[in-house]
């Protein structure tokens, strides 16, 4: 059964934003419901979406792999993006990044056997001054994560919390203020 | 027309030419990487910086002048693309200004920075737009750096840098290997499959320096694939038939034409150590610009194969290798006493007119009605008036009765222009503008341009507006049933296609003010629909292309070789045959007692029948005219690939007719013209490009062979004797057997069930495939040049073991 077989109807929502000869231009829609609710897009979803849209499954590859947002192998429940340009990386991004490693004992591409992590190097998330950043799915970010901070989050969300219910140890802001404080 | 300054030059270029093409019209040279002819100029390899400045009309309309009383020159701030610049009214272009140059050297190097140095090995190396541009406008000596002992050392860069690495074989098809690390990301491959052919099939996958050419499809949908090794600017896509087979420089490179069909496409032949190693288009304006069909550009490794040096005589039931002496003796021997008028003259369907006129003039002579061409259709395509692929552009709607992508690949992409409503491009000093600014990514296709009717659902059916699937032998009812819609009559049925379909197609073209008609070998090969086709024509005004199976049919046609009784290429009836370049079906040789045929390389029939087989040569290595579907003259040229002693059809010829101790017409190519320059005013030199050559010509259809079996032979672009090369086996896959369901059902027959059939041109190994879309009570096999478009018998084997 294809995915979008029972969603007729938010399909024709969507496409209705669409004039008929630029079907194609719903790609992203349908891109990011896929992703949102399967976790990563399948070569078959790419082929279903293409036949939605009237367009190739090699037009929908190349759009869907231009955003580091959609995923193309299974991820985690929590998908944790960790910001790894310039700014982020000053302020120990890579620290971070081979602590995260260790801890969960994965590499981008893999989930943890209990299903509930996987983790990706992204570019710039925009919130330079309170790096490093990590972002979990689609959720507002998680700043300065220093390793304390990491590792209560891996806690909090082991043990089922919601992101803002999670309690993190330590401050964060405007670093530069902080420092001339 | 609009007057600009590139530097010192003056110059005067049609409205809306990019500043790139008005550059290279004045002579002077730009480097560029993403801009290619027929492609949509996207600006973005930023190579071709360039600065610019106009003039400006002030709030009274007038120029602003400088001190000097002139036009004061405003620049751009900054260098801008010339090809995605349009020219304008006293605009002024400066291409050698320093900061051009550093523009320039500059981006050649950001190029080369990830891109590795591997010329050496690269098939490109030799032929490279990188390499060229890199050495024309690179600034290398500026960054020469000391080394320790003293000596310089130059860089390609000022930047210490780890190069990206990438796949380096990734395999896009059996023809195509793509080298990603090569690769520049000019996105000319992605933009030729939109824009061309209309398959979006290749795209940038990933972003950034990540960004590599990548496709969902394994493999690349074969048909024209193979243009993107031509105009990929670096080695990244590389022809596979050709892989490690030379440096450029090594090759031999022949300009000459393609005779797989009638289009007869430009072509480079580049050969090396008397083999053909590689076929690359080559430029022509009119006919294939700078396209060929992947046929035309992979199917060439049957001329390497078994190439015949010598004669073969049938001694002891087995072909061995004799000297031309023994032959001819053996031929001498056999004619002597043979009625002449029972002689068979057979001519393939790429022989050249030179050949033609001598083959013609020899039955004439021996007073033999049995002779002709291989694929001659049953009505003589010279009867119809020729148009040229112009037409079609100038036309407003496009009836196609046919499947041009197979049967004459290059006019597909013409239709696709035409489906555009591109027109041909202004000729610059340089030729084909390399910026048309009239070209955009993803132009609609009008549908409403169009209407197609095929015995099976044809790629063009996708673009067209009104389309229909007719029942194999029924297109003489399709052109009646279109000229009655157009005269307001009652319709004859068509099996399997709507009365609504027809009225609409008729309405469409009776709107349409110039209107084309294109046909296949099937409408052709039906008097009464060519007849049909030519009434339409005639009465209600069109230009009519047709595509006929053999290449050049126009051209054999001319000399003669079109018999109107007799016994043609593949039917029996004379006692001794002759087949020059190929072989018919084996029922052809049916009381045939002396078959002697003049071949490349051997094929099963000749192995099991010949009793002589002399070495010929193929079309790539003879020198003579040939005719174009459109009727355009065009020369051949001869690649020094021919084994010393292979014949061309003149030389055989006059080999057997001197055994037989009979007259012979003319002993070489230059004679053959001269008598046709004397008969038919053929030209004696032609311009390189050919010329256009429609003398009129009277001759009347055949009767019989109809066929009228239940096998309808599809048309390919491939030929059977390119299936001799492994590769294009493996990328062809095994031929499928194409039946409607309720027909399968009836015979025993299932989805994917592996059968073998049985037709006249022998027995062939198929996969079963059904689809309701075609008209039941048929079977529908891929031709591969025998048979096209014919109805023909058929016996379906099922393997033991098999299903049914
Ligand atoms: S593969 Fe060749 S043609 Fe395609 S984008 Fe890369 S360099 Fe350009
Ligand atoms: S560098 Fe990490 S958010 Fe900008
Ligand atoms: S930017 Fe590539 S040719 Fe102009």
């Amino acid at each position: 059964m294809g995915f979008f077989d029972d969603k007729q109807d938010w399909l024709e929502i969507v496409f209705r934003n669409y004039p008929p000869e630029n079907r194609r231009a719903a790609v992203m829609p349908l891109l990011r419901k896929v992703q949102q609710e399967e976790g990563y897009v399948s070569e078959e979803h790419i082929r279903e979406i293409a036949e939605l849209v009237g367009t190739t499954p090699t037009q929908v590859r190349g759009v869907m792999s231009f955003y580091s947002y959609y995923q193309a192998v299974p991820t985690g429940k929590y998908h944790l993006q960790v910001c790894a340009t310039l700014s982020c990386k000053l302020a120990g991004a890579e620290e971070l990044w081979d602590t995260l490693r260790a801890e969960l004992g994965i590499g981008p591409g893999e989930v943890t056997p209990d299903g509930l992590f996987s983790i990706q190097k992204v570019e710039c998330l925009g919130a330079c001054h309170v790096g490093p950043v990590v972002q979990v799915n689609d959720e507002p970010y998680v700043e300065c994560v220093t390793k304390e901070r990491l590792k209560a989050l891996l806690e909090g969300l082991r043990a089922g919390k919601r992101l803002e219910e999670i309690e993190l140890p330590g401050s964060c802001g405007h670093h530069v203020r902080e420092e001339e404080a | 027309m609009v007057k600009l300054r590139i530097n010192d030059r003056e110059i005067e270029v049609p409205e809306g030419t990019s500043v790139l093409d008005a550059v290279f019209h004045a002579g002077y040279d730009i480097p560029y990487f993403c801009s290619e002819r027929h492609l949509s100029p996207i600006g973005a390899c930023r190579m071709c910086l360039v600065k610019v400045g106009t003039p400006r009309k002030g709030p009274d309309g007038e120029w602003i002048k400088d001190e000097d009383g002139r036009p004061k020159i405003f620049w751009f701030p900054k260098l801008m693309a010339a090809c995605t610049t349009r020219v304008s009214e006293g605009m002024v272009v400066d291409t050698l200004a320093d900061e051009v140059k550093k523009a320039q050297a500059g981006m050649v190097e950001f190029t080369l920075e990830n891109h590795p140095l591997d010329c050496p090995t690269c098939d490109k190396g030799g032929a490279c737009e990188l390499q060229d541009r890199a050495y024309e406008y690179g600034l290398f000596e500026k960054y020469y750096t000391e080394t320790q002992n003293g000596l310089k050392k130059v860089l390609y860069s000022r930047f210490e840098f780890t190069k990206r690495h990438a796949d380096k074989h990734h395999k896009l098809s059996e023809f195509i290997v793509l080298d990603r690390e090569r690769c520049i990301h000019c996105k000319r491959c992605v933009r030729y499959f939109e824009e061309i052919p209309g398959e979006e099939v290749l795209d940038f996958i990933e972003r950034g320096v990540h960004t590599l050419i990548g496709s969902e499809e394994w493999p690349l949908p074969a048909g024209f694939s193979g243009n993107i090794t031509d105009i990929c600017p670096v080695g990244a896509l590389l022809d596979l038939t050709a892989r490690f087979r030379a440096r450029n420089w090594e090759f031999e490179k022949t300009p000459t034409f393609d005779l797989t069909d009638a289009a007869m496409s430009a072509i480079w032949v580049d050969s090396r150590s008397g083999k053909v190693e590689r076929i690359r288009a080559r430029e022509h304006p009119e006919v294939n610009e700078i396209w060929i069909s992947d046929a035309a550009r992979f199917g060439h490794g049957w001329t390497k194969e078994g190439r015949l040096s010598r004669p073969l005589l049938r001694k002891d039931g087995a072909l061995v290798e004799v000297s031309f002496e023994e032959a001819a003796a053996f031929l001498s021997e056999r004619l002597s006493g043979v009625r002449p008028e029972a002689v068979g003259l057979y001519l393939a369907a790429d022989g050249a007119m030179e050949e033609g006129y001598t083959f013609a003039e020899a039955a004439k002579g021996l007073g033999t009605a049995h002779f002709g061409f291989e694929n001659a259709t049953r009505f003589p395509v010279s009867a119809l008036p020729a148009a040229s692929f112009a037409d079609l552009l100038a036309s407003e709607f496009a009836l196609v009765v046919g499947d041009p992508a197979e049967e004459m690949p290059v006019l597909y992409l013409r239709l696709q222009e035409f489906l555009k409503g591109i027109t041909p491009a202004p000729r610059y000093f340089h030729g084909t503008p390399i910026a048309d600014l009239r070209l955009e990514e993803r132009m609609p296709r009008r549908p409403e341009r169009l209407a197609t009717f095929a015995a099976y659902p044809t790629r063009l059916f996708a673009f067209a507006g009104v389309r229909g699937v007719y029942a194999p032998g029924s297109v003489a009812a399709l052109f009646e049933a279109l000229l009655a819609a157009m005269n307001g009559k009652r319709l004859p049925e068509v099996p399997g296609v709507s009365e609504e379909a027809i009225r609409e197609a008729a309405r469409r073209f009776l709107e349409a003010e110039a209107r084309t008609i294109v046909v296949g070998a099937e409408v052709l090969d039906d008097p009464e629909a060519a007849q049909a086709l030519s009434e339409i024509a005639r009465a209600k005004g069109a230009h009519v292309i047709a595509m006929p199976p053999a290449a050049n049919a126009r051209g054999l046609e001319l000399t003669g070789l079109f018999p109107e009784k007799g016994a043609g290429f593949g039917e029996p009836g004379a006692e001794v045959v002759f087949y020059y370049g190929a072989t018919p079906p084996a029922e052809a040789l049916r009381g045939a007692r002396l078959k002697v045929f003049a071949l490349p390389a051997l094929d099963a029939l000749a192995k099991a029948e010949a009793d002589l087989v002399l070495p010929a040569k193929t079309y790539y290595e003879k020198r003579g005219l040939v005719l174009n579907a459109e009727g355009r003259l065009l020369e051949l040229r001869p690649a020094p690939t021919a084994p010393a002693s292979a014949m061309d059809g003149i030389e055989a010829l006059a080999f057997v007719l001197e055994a037989f101790g009979k007259r012979v017409p003319a002993r070489s190519v230059l004679e053959a013209r001269t008598r046709l320059h004397e008969r038919l005013k053929v030209p004696l030199e032609l311009p390189e490009e050919g010329t256009l050559f429609r003398p009129r010509v009277r001759l009347g259809a055949r009767r019989g062979g109809e066929g009228g079996g239940s096998l309808y032979l599809r048309p390919t672009m491939w030929r059977a004797r390119m299936l001799k090369d492994e590769r294009v086996r493996r990328a062809l896959g095994e031929p499928r057997l194409y039946v409607h369901p309720e027909t399968a059902r009836a015979e025993g027959l299932s989805e994917g069930m592996r059968v073998e059939v049985a037709t006249p041109y022998g027995q062939t190994p198929a996969v079963v495939a059904l689809d309701e879309r075609i008209a039941p009570g048929f079977f529908q096999l891929p031709a591969f040049g025998r048979g096209t478009g014919r109805r023909v018998a058929h016996r379906i084997l099922v393997p033991s073991g098999g299903a049914a």
